[in-house]
């Protein structure tokens, strides 16, 4: 009897515990108002009172760490960075702490998480005033809440080595990718798993169109069922497809053709004298498909004008001189520098492909339950 | 010398009620501390799942339940996870024998390397062993995609559990039971049967039922080893947390996965409650001893083979890419670690990220050891049959669910409750110890509960005759006892708290990454240095390991014939 006794006030205290969590974590209501701008005279503001700014970023973000003390030093905010995993985990904890957050600024979410980041009421809106000079093609939201930053393309990379080896045409085109000269040759990502993964699948569908009628065949999906029977080998991620699959960069797997970025090449270069277009790996312009990342206020942030900084710094001169070396994407602003390997070795994609953000919201499950439902 | 009686009858009577009451004290610091860090955050998320806007929205089990999908993916998580369990156990049997019972050179060093494949992440295993049976694997056999692939993956991360936890039983057994039963005719496999196995199957058994969870919840092995058709329950639910943000479907599989995990826990738990025979445990020195005759050579021998077999192949594959830079043989990727990408906000001087795994796994140790001797006090009792009561039972059960649990649940918990004072701990650098903390607690405690269940009560009715507290008998009866079973427990604690990924990657900051961050961090940027400086890290990761488990043991406190 004591025993039971003692075991149901363990439980009870337990259920207790939780119940009082749950209370604890509904959710404040709270109006999101309008930012106003903080630059001075175009210039960084600098804060009377120190304050420390929290910023929510995906594990791959990196910046210099001179350029992050020149904007320490010049605004007298001190940043503290939170990784939250990659960049769909990152946005799915915001929204799970919408209103609550646990940082003042969000970065690294792309057009396809910009749909539910919008619904799920996250940001507050914030007009950069930097904005000015950002490329017109990156500044999708019309709501004025997310703020591009940097861009890249998702392309089929391929291994130079592997092609002039075997004497065959490197593919240029989709069509060229279910050729039997390339059959087993591809390896690609899991869209519902993996952020290029699913970029190739929309650059698909943004080829061939997204139709819904998967019984006589959308074209789309015709394609995929075409990429199948060439014996595409779809992986779980980027690491997987790049380091244990494709056999261009670090050589350790056996196929020469693989879904990665149009910055990759670039990286595969130790040796800065090799002719522009000796790299040992490409990129198959004619498939990438263009990746914005942006950036915003977290509603319910502490400090949103610290944070408004933050993204006018973003959009600035250093920073976005700094993006292709420290992240492996490209700025925004237009007429920003390259380092000297990403102008040289960047194959120039003159028209990516893409799709309407409000597209892949409306349509984004279905497409991938549609992709499954060809693949498992 | 405590008795010369190898195997003694138990029975005993103390006050069933002090006994009880001393126990629930015992067993409260570490069911509050799960209840805080473990239950509360899954409740949340359970209920803003299945309770959004404060009304049951129970139609998410409907769904669930009526898609063809999950019955399957369910399905395979079972049988996938039950054949894995069957399979290392078979396999790691002999290990813990050649553990047990042989002297052999190299053995102390081989003992402290098992726990290697342990820590490393899995996606550089799952690289390495891509390396070996993958396609363009050396070894021309390409199984990635197939069961096998995640089968032989499973072995390779939790063999050493099996031979840990069985072997350091094991070795308690004096051989001369063994030895009797041979010189009165029996055939080996015979005194394996009825004199080794009842001594072991209560340390198989917390053995298996880790393996079990490990592969039940396994993640990135499945993903990257088993292609896209093969899933286990941990990836629906994680895609439905972390991708989808479904929480109604991914609170009504992380129920299912919780009913199966207690339900499996259950059995095991009644399997293991069959009274271990108590015996009188010998140290290692006196049972161990060198090989005389060929065919225990030959034991040896196979046994070594076997293990460089499964152990060697992907991890020279490892070591060897760390050294071979597009210059050639050489150091140049760990060169690189130290000065590669200096500057950067991401860059992690490799000497800061050992202090960071050191500096956690250490906290973490502590505390999961201290609770831990705690919880197996409190399970085990005073040792006596009525000590295995319904509370015991549940305190074991309880103290192993956070192991068959998605870490992307408590993680999305922890952002939920963990935000308002006194608890404002979101972004606390004490989250990622505790965390590792409550992953680590059922390994300290199945190592402890076998060894405490296996003291002579007598032992301890001795000391309360001559008049000691309970919590003194517990200091100088029990503690240098159960010492072996406590080294073995740091060992696992640390390593769970240096390999652990998924927990750690919610909640690390970046300015304080651990080795497995640093090394993710490498290996998510292409070009071949990147992934040299993975390799690279890596390597440091296992020898740490090795140096860690070398200490440790070395810790390893008074041994039962000194005592």
């Amino acid at each position: 009897m004591r025993r039971l006794i003692a075991t149901g006030l363990l439980a009870l205290a337990v259920f207790a515990l939780s119940a009082f969590g749950s209370a604890c974590a509904s959710e404040k209501s709270e109006t999101s108002s309008s930012v106003s701008p903080v630059l001075v005279n175009g210039s960084l503001p600098r804060f009377e009172e120190s304050v420390t700014l929290r910023v929510m970023t995906h594990d791959s973000f990196a910046v210099s760490q001179s350029v992050l003390d020149e904007f320490e030093s010049a605004t007298n905010v001190r940043v503290e960075l939170i990784a939250s995993g990659d960049a769909v985990a990152m946005t799915n904890a915001a929204i799970l702490t919408a209103g609550n957050p646990v940082a003042d600024v969000i970065f690294g979410f792309d057009e396809n998480l910009l749909g539910s980041v919008l619904r799920s009421d996250l940001l507050q809106p914030f007009r950069a005033e930097r904005l000015e000079g950002v490329d017109t093609v990156f500044v999708i939201d019309d709501s004025g809440m997310a703020t591009p930053i940097d861009h890249g393309n998702v392309c089929v990379n391929f291994d130079r080595g592997a092609f002039s080896r075997s004497g065959l045409p490197v593919p240029s085109t989709f069509d060229d990718l279910v050729d039997p000269s390339v059959k087993n040759d591809l390896v690609v990502e899991d869209p519902s798993t993996s952020t290029p993964g699913l970029a190739f699948m929309l650059a698909t569908i943004a080829k061939f169109g997204g139709g819904d009628d998967a019984t006589d065949g959308a074209a789309w999906l015709n394609y995929w069922k075409q990429l199948k029977a060439n014996g595409v080998s779809v992986v779980d991620s980027w690491e997987t497809a790049y380091y244990a699959t494709f056999s261009g960069g670090s050589g350790k797997g056996d196929r020469p053709l693989a879904v990665s970025y149009a910055s990759s090449p670039p990286a595969e270069v130790s040796d800065t004298t090799l002719p522009a277009d000796q790299t040992p790996t490409g990129v198959v312009t004619q498939t990438c498909y263009r990746q914005t990342e942006f950036a915003g206020i977290l509603r319910g942030a502490s400090q949103p004008q610290a944070a408004a900084a933050f993204i006018e710094f973003m959009l600035g001169a250093s920073f976005q001189a700094d993006v292709p070396g420290q992240m492996y994407v490209y700025p925004v602003v237009t007429g920003t520098p390259l380092p000297d390997t990403f102008a040289k070795y960047t194959a120039p994609v003159d028209a990516p492909l893409v799709l309407p953000y409000s597209d892949v919201a409306a349509n984004r499950e279905r497409w991938i339950s549609q992709w499954s439902a060809l693949f498992r | 010398m405590v008795s010369t009686l190898p195997v003694i009858e138990s029975g005993t009577n103390t006050s069933p009620r002090t006994n009880l009451w001393w126990r629930v004290l015992a067993g409260a610091p570490p069911l509050l501390f799960l209840a805080v860090f473990f239950a509360w955050p899954v409740a949340a998320i359970l209920l803003r799942g299945l309770r959004p806007d404060g009304e049951w929205n129970l139609s998410a089990f409907g769904e669930v339940f009526a898609d063809p999908t999950i019955r399957r993916v369910l399905w395979f998580t079972i049988w996938e996870s039950i054949a894995s369990t069957i399979l290392c156990v078979l396999v790691a049997l002999p290990g813990a024998a050649l553990f047990a019972r042989y002297r052999f050179r190299g053995k102390r060093l081989l003992w402290s390397a098992l726990l290697v494949p342990f820590v490393l992440p899995t996606v550089v295993v799952a690289v390495s062993l891509l390396g070996v049976i993958g396609s363009g694997g050396f070894t021309g056999v390409n199984l990635s995609g197939t069961v096998w692939a995640i089968l032989i993956a499973h072995v390779f991360f939790n063999y050493a559990v099996v031979v840990r936890t069985v072997g350091s039983t094991w070795s308690t057994i004096d051989p001369r039971l063994e030895e009797s039963g041979r010189a009165l005719g029996a055939r080996p496999w015979r005194v394996f049967a009825e004199v080794t196995w009842p001594l072991i199957r209560s340390s198989v058994a917390a053995a298996s039922s880790i393996v079990f969870l490990f592969s039940f919840t396994s993640f990135g092995i499945v993903l990257i080893l088993g292609g896209i058709s093969h899933r286990t329950l941990e990836v629906e639910i994680y895609d439905q947390t972390a991708k989808f943000l479904q929480l109604d479907i991914a609170a009504v599989l992380a129920l299912l996965q919780l009913l199966v995990v207690v339900i499996i826990l259950v059995w095991f738990g009644r399997s293991q409650r069959r009274r271990a025979v108590l015996f009188d445990q010998r140290s290692a020195t006196e049972t161990e001893k060198p090989a005389e005759t060929p065919r225990q050579r030959w034991f040896i021998r196979s046994n070594l083979l076997f293990m460089s077999l499964l152990f060697g192949t992907p991890l020279v594959v490892l070591v060897v890419r760390s050294f071979s830079t597009p210059e050639g043989w050489g150091f140049g990727f760990y060169r690189a670690l130290t000065n590669s990408r200096r500057g950067s906000t991401s860059f992690v001087p490799p000497v800061d990220a050992i202090g960071n795994s050191l500096m956690f796994a250490s906290i973490a140790t502590a505390i999961a050891l201290v609770l831990g001797l705690c919880a197996a006090w409190a399970i085990v009792g005073d040792g006596s049959a009525h000590s295995d009561s319904r509370f015991s039972r549940w305190t074991d059960t309880a103290l192993m669910i956070p192991l068959g649990t998605s870490a992307v649940t408590v993680g999305f918990g922890f952002l939920i409750v963990f935000d308002e004072p006194p608890l404002n701990l979101r972004s606390s650098l004490w989250l990622i110890p505790i965390a590792h903390a409550v992953v680590a607690l059922p390994f300290v405690v199945r190592l402890l509960v076998p060894a405490l269940r296996s003291i002579d009560p007598r032992l301890r009715e001795a000391a309360a005759t001559l008049g000691a507290s309970p919590r003194r008998v517990w200091w100088s009866v029990e503690v240098p006892i159960v010492g072996r079973a406590l080294a073995a427990a740091a060992g696992f604690a640390f390593a769970v708290s240096l390999g652990e990924f998924g927990a750690t990657a919610f909640l690390a900051r970046p300015d304080r990454p651990t080795m497995p961050i640093a090394i993710y961090r490498a290996l998510g940027r292409p070009g071949e240095y990147n992934f040299g400086q993975a390799m690279a890290m890596s390597t440091i990761l296992m020898l740490l390991t090795v140096v860690v488990m070398l200490v440790i043991d070395r810790f390893r406190p008074a041994s039962v014939s000194e005592f």
